[in-house]
């Protein structure tokens, strides 16, 4: 019945439209499509076994077709999702649904502006609220309700919002309403100073059926660690940003009132005797980010800091991992993109973290840039979870070629962000050459080489997790329209986490992949054969561990 | 000042002085009065009772049913002995009312090099992929029941207490009267199922799983502190005597009527009889699922 009421609604604007254009502006119709589609090969030695689609669906897809309408002074929304035994939901299950994801109806009036339906949205960096999706990870947390905002003038508005938390094609049933208020000051155009403050309030609700589930918990505890609960938690921030001439300071502090919280690594006394971890704890948290970059011709610097104290906000207590998330605090290490440089992530933790980030890029010639990242993040144990040092070297000799080299020196503590205890910090270095070279009418080879050098254990005398990896790739593309590439990563030296065989060996393994790409104006497929290893995928600061794939994956993005 | 007002959008009047100060004035007044009301708000809320229990046990009512908790776990799941203490916790606070089982499935249950007990068995797998996996262990079905306002029957382990205490407090549907007899010489073991509806049963089908359980078996298990290699492996499902998703009661169940099933079974010589128990129920197993009666009884008394 729902999706026929959307569905209504979105047929009603377009018949009002197509009535009203006669004498008001031309209607707009846009949209995109993405879908992919994955065939599993079971292959039990690398881990991709023993999930419904290795075992006997092999087959799994997900697809998002979404369209935009405007007329009249409306906008109109809606997307339509279908998972088909799909494993993004969960790595491990099946998951099947198909129905509206999306929906919104918006209108301007005067000075106000008015969205009701699926509301994606931020309050400053998101540190207190941001609605987003990120499909890899499929988290799609939308606020379903209503959204004002009211311009005062072009420069001073106020958006207030309530709902509750998309969860597929349903909701949470906490609700989360907020206000926030966003300036931009110029006091004096020829200094070149600007002002952007702002400040928002968010409110979560919890609803009866999670109070009562974590009352019946907190039952169970002694009275030393019960508490009682809270049903609404605020949070609060403030947030500028600073412009002057080459300098941009971003400031933005918040703060939460006292929310019931999951804390995996807080002492539990069971029975008087038995002591284990995770359970609930009463705090509230607080988030200090701060970052200043400068840029002028051929230097850009941007340092940032961030100390993070209980400040896990979810729609409800008892939803885990990337679920539920009501904010998104902002990563502090590099986003890397080479395969091995990515290998490690340090997904960000919510309930303690201090962090430093520098990231320098500097171009003495046109043909020269050096890039430079440092990152370091502990807990507020002041223990190290994860340091990197990243350089690069870009250089383009010729118009024909450009080279990028550099080298990547990690540590990361997998105990913390894998929960594998006794392992040590991981180290590794990371050395990486990238050449790309045209070879004739748009035409290309790219050439890709890295080599993961990491650190020994010291106990069992073997490398640590799967040990040292060496990647290769060659990329061919025909502009504008294909791309092949071929690649192979190996476990050159398997380490302790590496798969043992039948014999008792462990087993270096090869991952390779087969790359095809057309593109052909706004329309784009891939087709590949993938063997990936199981690893930590993060898209910001979030992550989740991903059991290994191996198969072909087909994906059609298009839009109009 | 008066660049600032261009800026804003204002000409440089004093009426539209006035009228850029007051509306700055109330945002600044209305974030306070937010601000106040947001925390005056929270402290006069009216707070949930806490009643903190510890181990207080709970007191049994006898014709309320008996609740079923199916605990997956594996041996390379770091987080799977707190699971399995919050279980223990649960049966003795409930007295004997709650009937645990331990399931190794997925990717946390294969067993290390060192591990001597490979826990996992095809109706553990089956169960899994019967049940659906969870995103996180540990994870417990508790009378395969899919609660108000969850969207799986695997729920994390903050779950358990609320789900366990609501189910426990339902009236019985289903009396099951559970006899097993077992013959050390020969290692035989006769199980005899009673099933009496005490309600009228129309959801089908109905079905009846029978479960062999072995506790206290200690091998290697991955623990917070490390491979531990003499962890204690508690109430392990070893064989079903039934189908994974069990056996059909052609006919289901007649108010007031007993019907009897039996099931004949030669205990493994590597299973400690003294150790083993037999777990038999009563369910749906259609799109619901839910466990309608359950009872153990062990090999040995």
């Amino acid at each position: 019945m729902y999706p026929r009421i959307v569905l209504l609604i979105f047929l009603g604007g377009l018949s009002l439209s197509a009535k009203s254009q006669q004498w008001e502006n031309t209607p707009q119709i846009s949209g995109n499509f993405q879908a992919n589609a994955n065939f599993f090969i079971r292959d039990s030695l690398i881990g991709a076994a023993n999930t419904p689609q290795y075992d006997r669906q092999l087959y799994g897809a997900e697809g998002w077709l979404n369209l935009n309408y405007s007329n009249w002074g409306f906008d109109f929304g809606l997307r339509l999702d279908v998972f088909n035994n799909s494993n993004l939901l969960n790595p491990t299950d099946s998951y099947s649904g198909e129905g509206i994801g999306n929906w919104f109806v918006r209108k301007r009036i005067g000075d106000l502006e008015l969205a009701g339906g699926y509301i994606y949205d931020q309050i400053g960096s998101g540190i207190i609220f941001r609605a987003f999706e990120e499909r890899p990870l499929l988290i799609d947390n939308a606020l379903r309700g209503f959204k004002l905002k009211y311009f005062f003038n072009d420069n001073l508005s106020v958006k207030a919002f309530t709902g509750r938390q998309k969860q597929l094609f349903d909701t949470y049933d906490s609700v989360i309403k907020g206000i926030n208020f966003e300036a931009f000051l110029e006091p004096d155009p020829r200094s070149g100073l600007t002002l952007a403050p702002g400040l928002g309030i968010v409110n979560r609700t919890l609803d009866d059926g999670s109070m009562n589930a974590l009352v019946a918990s907190i039952n169970t505890y002694t009275p030393e660690q019960a508490f009682v609960p809270n049903y609404n938690t605020y949070a609060f921030t403030f947030y500028n940003t600073l412009t002057t001439g080459g300098f941009t300071w971003y400031l933005e502090t918040a703060f939460k009132t006292e929310d019931a919280i999951n804390d995996p690594f807080a002492e539990l006394i069971i029975g008087g005797d038995t002591t284990t971890t995770d359970r609930f704890i009463n705090q509230p948290g607080s988030v200090l980010y701060t970052s200043l970059a400068y840029a002028s011709r051929g230097l850009g610097i941007t340092l940032e800091a961030k100390r993070t104290e209980n400040f896990t906000f979810r729609t409800r207590p008892q939803v885990q991992l990337n679920r539920g998330l009501v904010n998104f605090l902002p990563p502090m290490a590099r986003v890397n993109t080479y395969r091995l440089l990515a290998r490690y992530n340090a997904a960000t933790q919510e309930l303690g973290e201090m962090a430093l980030q520098a990231d320098m890029s500097y171009a003495p010639k046109r043909n020269l840039r050096f890039n430079l990242n440092i990152s370091n993040i502990w807990n507020l144990e002041n223990e190290l979870l994860y340091r990197e040092l990243f350089t690069e070297a870009s250089f383009k000799p010729n118009k024909t070629t450009s080279v990028k080299a550099g080298v990547q020196f990690q540590q990361y503590n997998q105990r913390i962000y894998e929960f594998k205890p006794g392992a040590d910090l991981l180290e590794g270095w990371t050395p990486y050459l990238d050449v790309l070279m045209e070879i004739g009418n748009r035409r290309a080879l790219r050439l890709e080489a890295q080599y993961k050098i990491v650190g020994e254990n010291e106990a069992n005398g073997l490398k640590q997790d799967y040990g040292d990896w060496a990647f290769v790739l060659a990329e061919y593309s025909v502009a504008p329209d294909w791309t092949f590439s071929i690649s192979d990563m190996y476990n050159l030296t398997p380490g302790e986490n590496s798969p043992i065989d039948a014999s008792g060996r462990r087993r270096g393994l090869h991952y390779p992949r087969l790359d095809v790409s057309y593109t052909r104006g706004t329309n784009r497929f891939d087709l590949s054969y993938v063997k990936q290893v199981e690893g930590v995928v993060c898209t910001g600061g979030i992550c989740r561990l991903e059991p290994a794939f191996s198969g072909f994956r087909f994906t059609v993005n298009s839009s109009f | 000042m008066q660049a600032l007002l261009k800026n804003w959008g204002y000409k440089d009047r004093r009426k539209d002085k006035a009228c850029l100060v007051s509306t700055v004035w109330a945002c600044l007044v209305s974030v306070q009065v937010l601000a106040l009301v947001c925390l005056a708000s929270g402290c006069s809320e009216i707070p949930p009772v806490i009643n903190p229990v510890g181990q207080t046990e709970m007191p049994v009512d006898s014709t309320a049913r008996k609740v079923l908790i199916e605990e997956f776990t594996g041996v390379r799941c770091v987080n799977c002995p707190a699971g399995t203490a919050e279980v223990l916790r649960l049966q003795d606070q409930y007295q004997g009312q709650v009937i645990a089982v331990a399931l190794h499935a997925g990717s946390f249950a294969q067993p290390y090099p060192d591990s001597e007990v490979d826990f996992r068995i095809p109706e553990t797998a089956s169960l899994l992929t019967y049940l659906k996996s969870p995103l996180g262990y540990p994870s417990a079905v508790v009378n395969r029941r899919l609660f108000e306002g969850e969207r799986d029957l695997q729920l994390s382990k903050s779950l358990w207490p609320v789900f366990v205490e609501e189910e426990a407090s339902r009236p019985a549907e289903v009396q099951l009267e559970l006899v097993v007899q077992y013959n050390d010489t020969d290692r035989e073991l006769l199980v005899d199922v009673a099933m009496t509806a005490l309600q009228e049963i129309t959801a089908e089908p109905l079905k009846l799983s029978v479960m062999l359980v072995e506790d206290r078996v200690s091998d290697v298990q991955l623990t917070p502190g490390g491979k531990q290699s003499d962890y204690v492996h508690r109430h392990n499902l070893r064989d079903m005597l039934t189908a994974f998703n069990g056996n059909g009661i052609n006919g289901g169940l007649p108010l007031a009527e007993t019907i009897n099933r039996n099931y004949f079974y030669t205990l493994p010589p590597e299973w400690r009889a003294e150790a083993c128990a037999i777990i038999a129920f009563v369910h749906l197993d259609g799109e619901v699922k839910d466990v309608l009666q359950v009872e153990k009884r062990k090999l040995i008394e």
